[in-house]
């Protein structure tokens, strides 16, 4: 029955231009239209200046929106009376330099944030913060009373996921997320996206510029450029584009370049290789190694 | 949602190619000068009236919508009204008691202060007004060209010029990276649950007020980025450095500067010669 039900968000005809009206204006976003089942795990995929942060930023309603394109639950964000400080609670976004959406400059208070303005009862909160932290690697004893501004970086990024996750919103954006980690704190920040995402049957929405990250989190992409969709489907499907991808200036998954190289020893290499596995599998039988 | 790159474009160039556009900076920046003084010789409301024609002038010959400035000096003239609104409450002097509207205690609305405020109001307006549009139609570029060029002679007597021009350069192209600064913060914490968007004008300014902190950490982490920016690429001053573009004052910008010189000396003089 699930196909019935409206797509949690939807974006119809979507066209954006920030400073509209003005000598400064600038068109972002030029007709993008799409619809984001629930549960769907969905990587949103572009150049520098394709539209991907707009995009996010519709989701929450954090433009001047005009009414008709933007869509949750079936319902017009943009429409008068429409209730933005719930979309909200339930639309949360990890945006790309954390440092902007940290609010207070207590670790734990900072967490606690989002469920205090939400209402929630102080036990529930702590209970929140504690899980949230303790899932993204800050154990929440040791880390609640630092003080944010004298964490690294990449801990300040888990900070913001965490106060983000705290909300346990049904949909989760991630803008950029692997960005400024090292690639353990990418293997742990993956592992725990994916984890949460099944045992919270969680949205996921994650905008990149890298499909190498994208094509272990999602099963869907939607490829912008320059303010229009240009692909959008399976992520199998869309990789099969890999010229075309490459063309956008879009970095494709390690186990894909491999392939394109080696299509030219072997054309016969079957076109939509995802995973290493996969590759060492199809050379090997080429190779007659049984 | 906020977007207040709409309400201060203070410090920004639009860059419409008109005319006044293609002036040289130096004569710009000496009509700014010309205009400045003006501005305090002028005393009053006929004065700012053989002015207004000039202004109304140049903005149309800058080709830069009108509305765009108005819509752009709104927080700039709440700010005045609210100042001016103290300035007549507590308007101080002599003044004769039959020129008292309204009297309660030590505050009091009178003519005499209702016209002294008119007058600085207009004063304000006009230096603000005059300032917007110099950089509104000089880029960065030529702003520091020029300014380096005028007061490049008091560079003999040790004057660091380069520098303190410099130093101008980065605060005015600072105010509109802040003002981005200020919206991506908002929007980020708007969607973390504190409405930016929402509330009278009072809580939403208090709201900004939040903001401080953050921006204040974010200004510091720039100004030393910067710093680091300048050194690895060997700044060292203006010393021994050529320019690519040359400043060229023609003919034209001679005669409009003789032209604005002549009509503010008009707008100082002609009122008290029509009035004796």
């Amino acid at each position: 029955m699930r196909s019935e039900e409206p797509p949690i968000l939807e974006l119809r005809n979507f066209r954006y231009t920030y400073l509209e009206g003005t000598p400064r204006a600038s068109e972002a976003i030029r007709d993008v239209s799409f619809e984001i089942r629930r549960g769907e795990r969905v990587g949103i995929v572009g150049p520098t200046q394709s539209g991907k942060s707009t995009v996010v930023d519709s989701f929450a309603h954090l433009l001047r929106l005009k009414p008709g394109q933007v869509f949750y639950d079936g319902q017009d964000v943009a429409a008068p009376g429409y209730d933005r400080r719930k979309l909200r609670r339930e639309v949360g976004i990890v945006f790309q330099q954390p440092d902007s959406q940290i609010i207070e400059d207590v670790v734990g208070a900072d967490v606690a944030f989002g469920p205090t303005a939400a209402g929630l009862p102080a036990e529930e909160t702590r209970r929140r913060v504690e899980e949230s932290l303790n899932a993204l690697g800050l154990p929440y004893t040791e880390y609640r009373l630092r003080y944010v501004h004298a964490l690294s970086g990449g801990q300040r990024r888990r900070v913001a996921i965490a106060g983000v996750l705290a909300m346990h919103t049904p949909v989760l954006v991630l803008d950029e997320p692997m960005a400024g980690l090292d690639p353990r704190g990418r293997r742990e920040l993956l592992e725990l996206l994916i984890r949460l995402q099944k045992d919270r049957d969680l949205t996921l929405i994650v905008c990149s510029a890298s499909l190498s990250d994208a094509s272990l989190l999602c099963d869907r992409f939607v490829v912008l450029d320059e303010g229009r969709v240009v692909l959008d489907g399976p992520v199998r499907e869309v990789l099969r584009e890999a010229d075309r991808l490459a063309e956008l200036d879009i970095t494709l998954p390690e186990p894909v370049i491999g392939a394109r190289e080696f299509k030219k020893l072997f054309p016969d290499l079957p076109a939509e290789i995802l995973t290493e596995d996969e590759l060492e599998a199809e050379l090997l039988k080429r190779l007659g190694v049984a | 949602m906020l977007e207040l790159q709409r309400n201060v474009i203070f410090g920004q160039f639009i860059d419409t190619g008109s005319p006044i556009h293609r002036m040289d900076a130096r004569i710009k920046l000496v009509i700014t000068f010309v205009f400045i003084v003006a501005s305090f010789l002028i005393n009053d409301f006929l004065g700012f009236a053989v002015v207004l024609p000039l202004l109304v002038l140049i903005q149309l010959v800058s080709r830069v919508p009108l509305g765009y400035v108005l819509r752009g000096s709104q927080l700039f003239l709440g700010f005045l009204v609210f100042v001016l609104f103290f300035q007549v409450l507590f308007y101080p002097g002599d003044v004769p008691e039959s020129s008292y509207l309204w009297h309660w205690g030590f505050l009091s609305i009178s003519t005499e202060g209702l016209y002294t405020a008119g007058i600085l109001g207009l004063r304000v307006i006009f230096l603000y007004y005059v300032t917007t549009m110099l950089m509104l139609t000089t880029s960065l570029v030529d702003l520091t060209n020029g300014l380096e060029l005028i007061f490049g002679p008091l560079q003999k007597i040790r004057v660091p010029i380069n520098e303190l021009v410099l130093v101008f350069v980065i605060a005015i192209k600072f105010v509109p990276i802040f003002i981005g600064e200020v919206e991506r913060l908002a929007r980020a914490q708007t969607a973390r649950g504190v409405p930016f968007d929402e509330g009278g004008a009072l809580v939403r300014a208090r709201r900004i007020g939040r903001l401080l902190v953050p921006i204040f950490i974010s200004g510091f982490a720039r100004a030393d980025l910067l710093a680091t920016a300048m050194n690895t690429r060997s700044y060292r001053g203006g010393r021994g450095r050529t320019k690519l573009r040359q400043l060229h004052a023609t003919g034209a910008d001679w005669l409009v500067l003789l032209l604005v010189v002549a009509w503010m000396l008009a707008a100082w003089q002609l009122p008290d010669r029509l009035v004796a």
